[in-house]
């Protein structure tokens, strides 16, 4: 292997994708941190050759007959061994693929957004970083590898979120993301180890493949899947650990991007399908994953109906998709989640970049502000921010369309209609609160058209290098317009990439029932009601502005506080964490530990007191002793 | 009267006294002095054994002036001891050398 890496055209593109970001991140922190401009090079220069290794790879795999591994020993501990390598098959390669282009897509966009900011080589660090992380869990060919690299994830996007650590908001969201997810890491690396125990085999493809069954007993999958499913739970923001995908908001708003679609919280969805055949093998699991996903996806729903923040809607938007992910894959589709992974990574990355250019605009995130101020005047972002908001709702014939319609499809499989039921609210739901801003920022209830004067200040800022702001504007929206045609167009590759993914070694698909003819009707209609029912509410010409949820107060506060969840997790942490258990451990650790030391240090110099009497002072007393040692010794040894 | 024993006895007397003086004497150079009639009796035991034992080669005598020689710069090391101490201490009786006591 090591001989011919370099005349193996495929392991070249691999490692070159993969580990350039992470050259590009040493040699930002290292060397050229004082140069923004040359860092900034760097990082893009890296992530570009990523890129194109990656788009490579993909476009000469497209018949790819069975997986490529690459795997060097890393670790050798008696009789097991750690391999480190990739591992190249259609998801791995489709997800590199994804990663590549939204972080080469998000780093372009930064150019403009992030210029002049002081930070800005350490942003680009970062973002290498993340990139490096990311690429490398995706074609990881050890659940030990994903893991590793899974927690760099979790390192980069900490980082990124707690980018403007002088803010505390902003520090405390990074600490809140990386405790909240490391919740669920830990029973992910439970689960693993007791998949190492028990199977003694970490490699994914082994995991996938039917010795499971032989060598494990049901319950013991059974418990294995769950606690792996830990890892999901936490990194995709699914039920119980919600809370921190909002608060992220405070990173940069690129980063919001990047975070939401392709990378961190996808990094949960990919686990869940890359080792998708071992967690299918537990049906009482996959039925817990598919009731986390309903929750998960109708609670979000419900908190974005009410939030003003343009990016906290989003936000909302992003973990009521993954629900919506975890659901079709616990449905035992395979592609439709991996399919509405791609296409959510598409549009929500336009989604947040495009709300970066307004945000970048106005200063504000508050969208009744934007749209005052006249959003709608900026033209390229608002179109796009449409097209990708009807795409999220599954408006027909935009990706997200295809993608919801494979998902409700094998929702609609499924014995128990409870879950296409939930399905299809949550489609409702989308619609409405994706259309309610759209909404609010393009008809504003009142305009003021003379916001360029009346921010004169702002815009004397921002304005004194007209030119050099068209520039910055235009590396901005390029970057959109790239994704808003991948928005409309993806949803046509649905056979081509379904005969990719699925090609020879067939998942189990969970084509039980017929075609649901009805199935596709049902679900647009319900969108198209969606956005009616915004349109009425916040559309039409002297529309109140107050949505139905908001004129039922108790209701509203519920959904605005997020259900309660942050404040019972207060109560929580100051009840049970700090009142019991960090209590406890002060107390152990004052009585038991420093009592014990304390106790064995004041015996030593008791000891050492009670002993110095022997030491007279007197040389000859001693001298005595040792004479009168040595004569019996010596009587003892002679006689 | 010329026997082994005769000088195994004196030998062991020249120790018994060698150890009461260590023991009894106050003053360093006292304690000095009884040390070196210590070695002088294991010098004589060596002699003793070489002349009636073994005599043909001659180790014991060997022995006996490595004693010597020893003795010599033991003493030069203890007197220099001494004069430290009472440079210290203004005295050399060993009871008041006590700074150490428990």
């Amino acid at each position: 292997m090591t001989s011919s890496w370099f005349q193996d055209p495929t392991l070249l593109a691999a490692m070159l994708g993969a580990l350039l970001p992470f050259v590009s991140f040493v040699l930002i922190i290292v060397f050229t941190r004082p140069y923004p401009k040359l860092s900034a090079a760097i990082s893009v220069a890296s992530i570009s050759v990523s890129v194109v290794c990656a788009i490579f790879l993909l476009s000469s795999h497209w018949h790819l007959e069975q997986p490529i591994q690459y795997a060097g020993k890393w670790l050798i501990s008696g009789e097991m061994y750690i391999p480190f390598g990739f591992l190249l098959d259609e998801l791995s390669l489709l997800m590199l693929t994804i990663v590549a282009v939204i972080s080469f897509l998000v780093q372009v966009y930064s150019l403009g957004y992030m210029a002049g900011d002081p930070g800005f080589a350490r942003y680009y660090a970062f973002q290498s970083l993340f990139a490096w992380a990311m690429m490398t869990m995706s074609i990881a060919p050890t659940m030990l590898q994903f893991y590793i690299f899974w927690e760099l994830v979790g390192l980069a996007s900490y980082l990124l979120i707690g980018f403007y650590y002088e803010k505390f908001s902003a520090s405390e969201a990074g600490k809140k993301a990386f405790v909240m997810t490391r919740a669920g890491d830990i029973a992910f690396f439970l689960g693993l180890l007791l998949v190492l125990l028990n199977f003694g085999n970490l490699n994914v493809l082994d995991m996938n493949s039917v010795d499971v069954t032989a060598r494990m007993s049901p319950g013991l999958i059974t418990l294995s899947a769950l606690l792996v499913f830990g890892g999901v739970i936490g990194k995709s923001a699914q039920f119980p650990l919600i809370t921190w995908l909002p608060d992220a908001m405070e990173g940069p708003t690129p980063v919001s991007a990047l975070l939401h679609s392709a990378t961190m919280v996808a990094a949960g969805v990919y686990m869940f399908a890359r080792i998708f055949p071992f967690y299918s093998k537990s049906a009482s699991a996959m039925a817990v994953f598919l009731a986390i996903g309903t929750i998960t996806m109708l609670l979000a729903s419900t908190m974005a109906i009410v939030t003003r923040d343009i990016k906290q809607v989003w936000a909302y938007s992003t973990v009521s998709q993954l629900g919506f992910m975890v659901m079709g894959l616990a449905a035992g589709s395979y592609f439709a989640g991996v399919f509405h992974l791609t296409t959510h990574a598409g549009f929500k990355a336009l989604l947040f970049l495009c709300s970066g250019v307004l945000i970048h605009e106005y200063e504000t995130n508050d969208m009744f502000e934007i749209g005052k101020h006249g959003g709608r005047g900026l033209k390229i972002p608002m179109v796009c921010m449409t097209l990708a908001a009807a795409a999220l709702s599954g408006i027909p014939f935009l990706s997200g369309y295809f993608s919801k319609e494979a998902i409700m499809g094998a929702l609609a499989n499924l014995h128990n209609p409870i879950w296409l039921v939930g399905g299809l609210l949550g489609a409702f739901l989308t619609a409405y609160y994706s259309f309610r801003l759209i909404f609010i920022i393009l008809f504003p209830s009142k305009i003021e058209e003379v916001h360029h004067t009346e921010h004169g200040g702002h815009s004397a800022g921002h304005g004194h290098d007209a030119h050099h702001h068209a520039g910055l504007y235009w590396v901005m929206a390029w970057p959109l317009i790239i994704l808003a045609t991948v928005t409309v167009v993806l949803g046509f590759f649905q056979a081509p990439l379904e005969n990719f993914l699925l090609g020879h070694h067939g998942v189990a698909e969970g084509h039980g029932g017929g075609h649901h003819a009805w199935l596709p009707w049902v679900a647009v209609g319900l969108a198209v009601s969606g956005v009616g029912l915004a349109w009425l509410e916040f559309g039409r010409k002297g529309a109140s502005q107050v949505g139905f949820v908001e004129r039922i107060e108790p209701v509203r506060t519920l959904f605005a506080e997020r259900w309660y969840m942050d404040h019972f997790y207060r109560l929580f942490l100051d009840y049970v964490i700090y009142g019991i258990f960090s209590n406890l451990f002060t107390r152990n650790d004052r009585r038991v530990i420093d009592g014990g030391i304390d106790g064995i240090c004041r015996a030593t110099v008791g000891g050492g007191w009670v002993l110095s009497f022997l030491q007279s002072g007197m040389l000859q007393y001693n001298l005595m002793v040792m004479f009168a040692v040595l004569a019996l010794v010596a009587l003892y040894f002679f006689f | 009267m010329n026997s082994l024993y005769t000088y195994l006895f004196i030998a062991a007397l020249l120790f018994s006294l060698g150890i009461f003086g260590v023991f009894q004497r106050r003053s360093l150079i006292g304690m000095l002095i009884a040390i070196e009639l210590m070695l002088n009796a294991a010098s004589i035991n060596f002699m003793a054994f070489n002349r009636f034992l073994a005599p043909d080669p001659i180790v014991g005598q060997i022995y006996t002036l490595f004693i010597m020689g020893i003795a010599a710069a033991e003493a030069a090391i203890a007197l220099s001891i001494i004069v430290a101490v009472f440079r210290r201490l203004r005295s050399i009786n060993i009871e008041r050398a006590q700074e150490l006591r428990g």
